[in-house]
């Protein structure tokens, strides 16, 4: 489409968007667009915009450049308190200014208004901007990624009420170039709040997604961020005497032993952050769970307590021979199993334990059994042991996730080959396959109760679903960039989903709405856990920090320190809430003592004062392996750190 | 700003685009043609190489592979690249030529026909699992699965720059002792903390290894030895004991060259091996206390009670072996210590009268007995240069073999026996360090006369070395091959040997067999990699030695003395020599039989040498004679009986 005619499509366009039908048909008339170019009536929104208001400047592409500078002098210049606040403003002009030069086809200009100020950009969008950089002409625009992504979403940016003041003033002094408030206008959302200027730290804690800082109004939500009463339901006779109590309480056996032994007859009190236990449907108890139930809290009543002055033994399964191809690694909750996502599209579970791994019999053989029999699960499998190894064909892809269910029955994995898919534990076959998503599935867990699972992947949702529905539950759309990790919250009400957009969101499970969304992340989180009291949640990221979140505000609790040189792709907290343990890609593990992280953020509530000072403490010790990337993390029942990493040859 | 100019905008050139056109057959491509070429692939490539670093991500990998790439293709709904599989990184070849430069990647064509008949490839290992203690109680352990507690660079930075050591935050790192406890109770009770630069108490465990080893390998106990010098050898994390040991070794060596204890230097040097063989240490800031430990043990002039009894020699080989190892290991430019421990050895070769003048050899004779470097000395000298490989032998012995042949005439012709034994090694291995250099240096033919002339005394045992050496084929090969030596000792009125069974594996020590055995395993500091002289008389088949046999169960190196036509009759014996000599004073011959095959039991008097390495019968004898000498041979110390582990 001609120069010319760019003004009047946007015209156009804009009728259509009024609705005015009569006079969108005279234009068209009197202009003699064709039906063809009519079609065509796409304009992205700045372009629009801008062509209506901004039209004059169309022509004079250094004015773009002397308007950055002009701002970034009025950032500089301003009083310290307002400094931080309004140096977040400068990166989202800077991309409308260089979108909108090249919309223009002022190509060279934009490339030299790239290299002038895109090095002094902040460091943690030098990546966005090298993947923007690539743009570099009209037409690449509305194919790229994530140029639409700023084209069609407004940057979100906190101000103080006195500094956007301030900033007012500016933009009215500088009314000869409309430029800036243009852009302000139309690609910038201005959160104002009440209150002094933050600082350059509480600004720093928030800044860094890719859309800039969530907005206070995203938060408000309440989360029931507590845990489920668990259900007094008499499971088993004891089977020793001092573990009655363990019976009682089969729901979350992780963490609530330890206190229980002197509390035990007392009720416990209800939790006033925990959610109704009928709040989602949870699935009944089978026979055979509650006694993988009672087993779990006779394990957890031998539990270790640990603090900084006892550290876990860490157990290293270091995978041989696997070159580059395991991917990822699951041990399931009891520690008898570990399986193994593979390059070339097969998964490997290994018995951890002496206990061989066992198939069913078949069909024939088993309606010979008496199924009235007490020991009716004993004779259905096969007699003869077998293997320590299993393998589980079946994707076509790269195994990007494998997870194993709470009762270790069933196994969940996707695949590059965008499917997920259920296998059964008893038959080594695939059961199901889920398909729905698009493209690639980066992510799938369990929900701690089972039933359901979650699934994030390339196609920017995460989807929750039912082991007994093809289709899944819900679909949460709202990231702008992959969903590259995802985790269940400990009551099954949420699910927290990472984000290449650096953005951490958590949606409610049965409304299927976005509850809080956190940004402060400078990299891609790779890896999520929740804490086990299920208030906190800890992200590690592509650049190897480790940023804790407050579920009941939503706000960076604290920033650890990036003390990993790679990115993390596990992370795990003790059973007890008191170590985090960290592992990346730089073949180390390093355990982070929580109890202080967790103690100093609740003693202090107004947040985020000279947390940075105190970082360095948190982490407790690091332990080097030998050229063995880390791949899993996992706290047995009685908190010994298992660990999971492939060598890699020594170099 | 250049890096960030780089990142921003780098892109294909217009010539690339006609380059690559020019290869699918499209030979005049326009410059604005090119140009939007240009600009649109490298759009296209950059977003499909950002793609595909996602792809990286989750396959947990922080190097971009080529799947990455087919899978961002997919995703791109574009037929990925199959067939594509690189596991390596491709070089990229670069050419230029008409004014034009080229980087391209080398397609090899490949003919199938090979790939048919090949033999298929080895199936790969199947992935397998190993687990071990990360960490027990949050301490390390130090085991070989972990990795050494402190890096080798670090040991470096820190004996370099201790400095360092104060700047580092803590010992949250370092993996040694837990912060907790105590030390993190009384750091945290103390206002004022004084920080040490080198940490110089060792832990309860760390005194108990300490004692241990050191016990076990000097005690008398060859099992616990073994495991002791294999701790020594493969465990990470002995750093913070390396001072100790280190002194250890060079007090013990002090303390016993003094009184002789040729048993305790053989395994303090022992020791030595076994920390050089230790990948895990940084050991450049020990080699002052190691060096001249193990230089005492080359040169000295007594390492043993009775020098005419006792095997010092292999003692003197396997030090120098040591030293040659040590060398090669940390010589460099700065510490130039290859060339200080070669100016070391030339000088205990210089005859005293005169520094640097060789042109009078026979004033030497006339010297006072004293002031000569004793025969033992020299011989170490000797050694320790030849291990340093033929260039220096050529340098530094060559020059010097007329004096040497003096000396050892001088000492031939005298009387002590400890100096005729001694000449006779010195001559020896005077021989078979020179003919290998000589023969290389010298064409033939090898005339008696001109090698009389120019080596003197020495020069007709030479010419004959030479001369062997260049029609056998196995030493013209100059691999590890066998190289069969038939020197010429002087044999003393030496006691007769007590007859010993041949399966049994303590060697008896003879007057005349300085070799002792050579171990099966291949010597892995072979001094010279173009032309080494044949280090032994004999280099055993080199199949692995089994697990260390029991000294009663008949495998094992045997050394028999006897008086009868020997037939050894133990199959799996791995190397033996047999010395048999005659009652008169007819030259003995030394035979050896290495690697014994069932089949050849008996020892032929053969003189091929068979140059195969596996499982070969070398047998090389001139005669055989039987040594019908009476007396009882002195039985040796018991803690020498076994030497094999020198070689």
């Amino acid at each position: 489409m001609g120069d010319k005619s760019t003004p009047l499509l946007a015209v156009l366009q804009l009728l259509r968007k009024y609705d005015l039908k009569g006079t969108e048909e005279i234009l068209r008339k009197e202009a003699n667009l064709g039906d063809a170019e009519y079609e065509n009536l796409d304009l992205p929104e700045v372009e629009l915009a801008s062509i209506l208001t901004a039209h004059h400047t169309e022509s004079d592409p250094y004015s773009y450049e002397f308007a950055y500078d002009s701002l970034k002098k009025f950032v500089e210049n301003s009083l310290d308190i307002y400094k931080y606040e309004l140096s977040t403003f400068l990166y989202p002009v800077f991309v409308h200014m260089y979108l909108i030069l090249i919309l223009y086809d002022h190509n060279e200009h934009a490339k030299k208004f790239m290299e002038k100020f895109g090095p002094e950009q902040e460091d943690y969008y030098q990546e966005d901007l090298k993947r923007l950089a690539v743009v570099e002409n009209k037409d690449q625009i509305k194919g790229n990624e994530l140029a639409e992504v700023y084209n069609t979403n407004k940057f979100q940016v906190q101000l103080s009420r006195d500094a956007s003041t301030q900033l007012k003033r500016y933009l009215h002094e500088q009314k000869s170039s409309p430029v800036i408030i243009n852009i302000i206008n139309n690609h910038i959302q201005i959160d104002i709040h009440d209150g002094p200027g933050r600082t350059q730290a509480q600004v720093k804690a928030t800044v860094g997604g890719l859309l800039g800082e969530a907005s206070r109004n995203d938060n408000r939500t309440k989360v029931y961020y507590g845990l489920l009463k668990e259900p007094d339901i008499q499971v088993l006779p004891a089977p020793i005497e001092d573990e009655d109590e363990a019976d009682e309480t089969p729901d979350k056996p992780k963490k609530k032993k330890a206190k229980k032994d002197n509390i035990f007859m007392k009720k416990p009190k209800s939790d006033p952050n925990a959610p109704p236990n009928d709040r989602i449907p949870l699935p009944e108890l089978k026979e055979t769970d509650k006694i993988e139930k009672g087993k779990a809290l006779r394990e957890a009543s031998k539990r270790v307590q640990l603090g900084p002055d006892s550290l876990p033994s860490i157990c290293f399964y270091t995978l041989l021979n696997s070159g580059q191809t395991a991917v990822c690694a699951d041990i399931c909750d009891d520690s008898t199993l570990l399986a193994v996502g593979f390059n070339n599209s097969s998964i490997k579970v290994w018995t951890l334990t002496t206990v061989r791994l066992r198939g069913m019999k078949s069909a024939e053989k088993l309606q010979d059994i008496d199924r009235e029999a007490g020991d009716v699960l004993v004779r259905m499998m096969e007699e003869k042991d077998r293997d320590t190894c299993r393998t589980l064909f079946g994707h076509s892809g790269p195994v990007y996730k494998v997870a194993f269910d709470p009762f270790k029955t069933m196994l969940l994995s996707c695949s590059e080959d965008s499917t997920v898919r259920l296998w059964s534990l008893q038959c080594w076959t695939c059961l199901v396959v889920y398909r729905g998503h698009v493209w690639p599935v980066w992510d799938v867990r369990w929900s701690p109760y089972g039933y359901y699972f979650a699934s994030g992947g390339h196609d920017h949702t995460a989807r929750l679903w039912a082991t007994d529905h093809h289709q899944p539950l819900r679909i949460f759309a709202g990231h702008h960039s992959d969903v590259d990790c995802i985790q269940f919250h400990p009551n099954s009400n949420y699910i927290a989903t990472g984000s290449s957009d650096r953005t951490v969101r958590l949606w409610d499970c049965l409304t299927g709405s976005q509850v809080r969304i956190m940004t402060g992340h400078k990299s891609t989180p790779f890896a999520l856990a929740f804490s086990a009291c299920g208030r906190w949640l800890a992200s590690g990221a592509g650049n190897g920090e480790i940023v804790v979140w407050d579920m009941s505000t939503g706000l960076p609790t604290a920033t650890l320190p990036p003390m990993h040189s790679a990115p993390v792709h596990a992370l795990a907290f003790s059973r007890d809430g008191t170590i985090l343990s960290s592992g990346a890609l730089d073949s180390t593990i390093k355990l982070w003592d929580f109890s202080l992280i967790s103690d100093e953020s609740s003693s202090e509530e107004s947040g985020m004062t000279n947390l940075t000072q105190k970082e360095e403490k948190f982490l407790l010790r690091s332990f080097a392996t030998k050229n063995s990337p880390i791949k899993n993390l996992h706290f047995t029942r009685r908190n010994l750190l298992l660990a999971v990493g492939s060598y890699e040859g020594s170099s | 700003m250049s890096d960030a100019d780089l990142a921003y905008s780098s892109s294909f050139t217009v010539d690339s685009m006609k380059v690559i056109a020019e290869s699918v057959g499209i030979g005049s491509l326009g410059d604005d043609a090119a140009k939007e070429l240009a600009d649109d692939v490298t759009y296209r490539l950059k977003v499909i190489v950002q793609d595909a670093m996602k792809f990286m991500h989750h396959s947990k990998r922080q190097k971009l592979s080529i799947t990455d790439i087919d899978h961002a293709l997919k995703v791109k709904n574009i037929e990925a690249q199959y067939g594509f599989i690189q596991p390596d990184s491709l070089p990229f070849r670069f050419a230029s030529g008409g004014g034009r430069e080229l980087h391209f990647i080398e397609e090899k064509e490949i003919d199938l026909s090979e790939i048919l008949s090949a033999p298929p490839p080895k199936i790969p290992l199947d992935v397998s699992l190993r687990a071990h203690w990360l960490s027990v109680d949050g301490v390390q352990p130090t085991v070989p699965e972990n990795p050494p507690p402190l890096s080798k660079e670090s040991q470096k930075l820190e004996s370099v720059d201790p400095i360092t050591k104060l700047s580092k935050p803590a010992t949250k790192d370092a993996v040694g002792k837990p912060v907790c406890g105590k030390a993190a109770r009384l750091k945290a009770s103390e206002s004022v903390h004084v920080k040490q630069l080198a940490t110089h108490e060792l832990s309860v465990e760390q005194q108990l290894y300490y004692k241990e080893i050191t016990e076990a390998c000097v005690g008398s106990d060859e099992g616990r030895r073994a495991e002791a010098l294999q701790s020594l050898a493969c465990d990470p994390g002995l750093h913070e004991m390396l001072p100790r040991m280190c002194t250890f070794i060079s007090e013990g060596v002090k303390v016993n060259v003094v009184q002789n204890n040729l048993a305790l230097l053989i395994y303090l040097m022992r020791m030595v091996k076994a920390i050089l063989d230790n990948q895990s240490l940084y050991l450049e800031k020990y080699l002052h206390e190691m060096i001249p430990s193990v230089s005492t043990c080359i040169v000295s002039r007594q390492l043993c009670v009775r020098p005419e009894v006792d095997n010092h020699w292999a003692l003197r080989d396997f030090a120098a072996r040591l030293m040659a190892q040590i060398c090669k290991t940390f010589n460099t430019s700065t510490n130039n210590l290859q060339t200080r421990v070669t100016r070391l050895f030339a000088k205990a070769l210089q005859c005293p009268s005169q520094t640097n003048n060789e042109s009078g050899p026979s004033m030497v004779a006339s010297m006072k007995e004293s002031e000569k470097t004793p025969l033992a000395s020299l011989y170490g000298a000797v050694q320790g240069l030849a291990e340093l490989g033929p260039e220096v032998v050529k340098v530094f012995i060559l020059p010097r073999v007329r004096w040497l042949g003096e000396r050892v005439e001088g000492a031939l012709s005298g009387i002590g026996g400890a100096d005729r034994l001694a000449a006779g090694n010195l001559k020896h291995q005077l021989l078979k360090v020179l003919a290998p250099v000589v023969r290389q240096l010298r064409q033939p033919p090898d005339l008696p006369d001109d090698y009389k002339r120019e080596y003197g005394y020495l020069g007709p045992s030479l010419q004959q070395m030479v001369s062997k050496q260049r029609t056998s084929p196995a030493g013209g090969g100059g691999g590890g091959a066998v190289a069969v030596v038939a020197c010429t000792p002087p044999l003393l009125p030496a006691p007769a040997p007590a007859p010993a069974p041949p399966a049994h594996a303590k060697a008896v020590e003879s007057v005349a067999s300085r070799n002792v055995v050579i171990t099966a395993s291949p010597t892995p500091q072979s001094p010279a990699p173009s032309t080494p002289p044949p280090q032994k008389f004999v280099i055993v088949a080199s199949q692995q030695k089994p697990q260390q046999t029991q000294p009663a169960s008949g495998a094992g190196h045997i050394v028999v003395h006897t008086s009868q036509p020997t037939i050894v009759r133990s199959q799996n014996v791995q190397s033996m020599v047999v010395t048999s000599g005659p009652a008169g004073a007819q030259q003995p011959q030394k035979m050896v039989v290495v690697g014994v095959h069932p089949s050849h039991q008996g020892l032929q008097a053969s003189s091929s040498v068979t140059g195969v390495s596996q499982a070969p019968v070398s047998v090389l004898a001139k005669s055989v004679f039987a040594r019908s000498g009476s007396g009882p041979q002195p039985q040796p110390p018991p803690e020498l009986d076994d030497l094999s582990h020198l070689a």
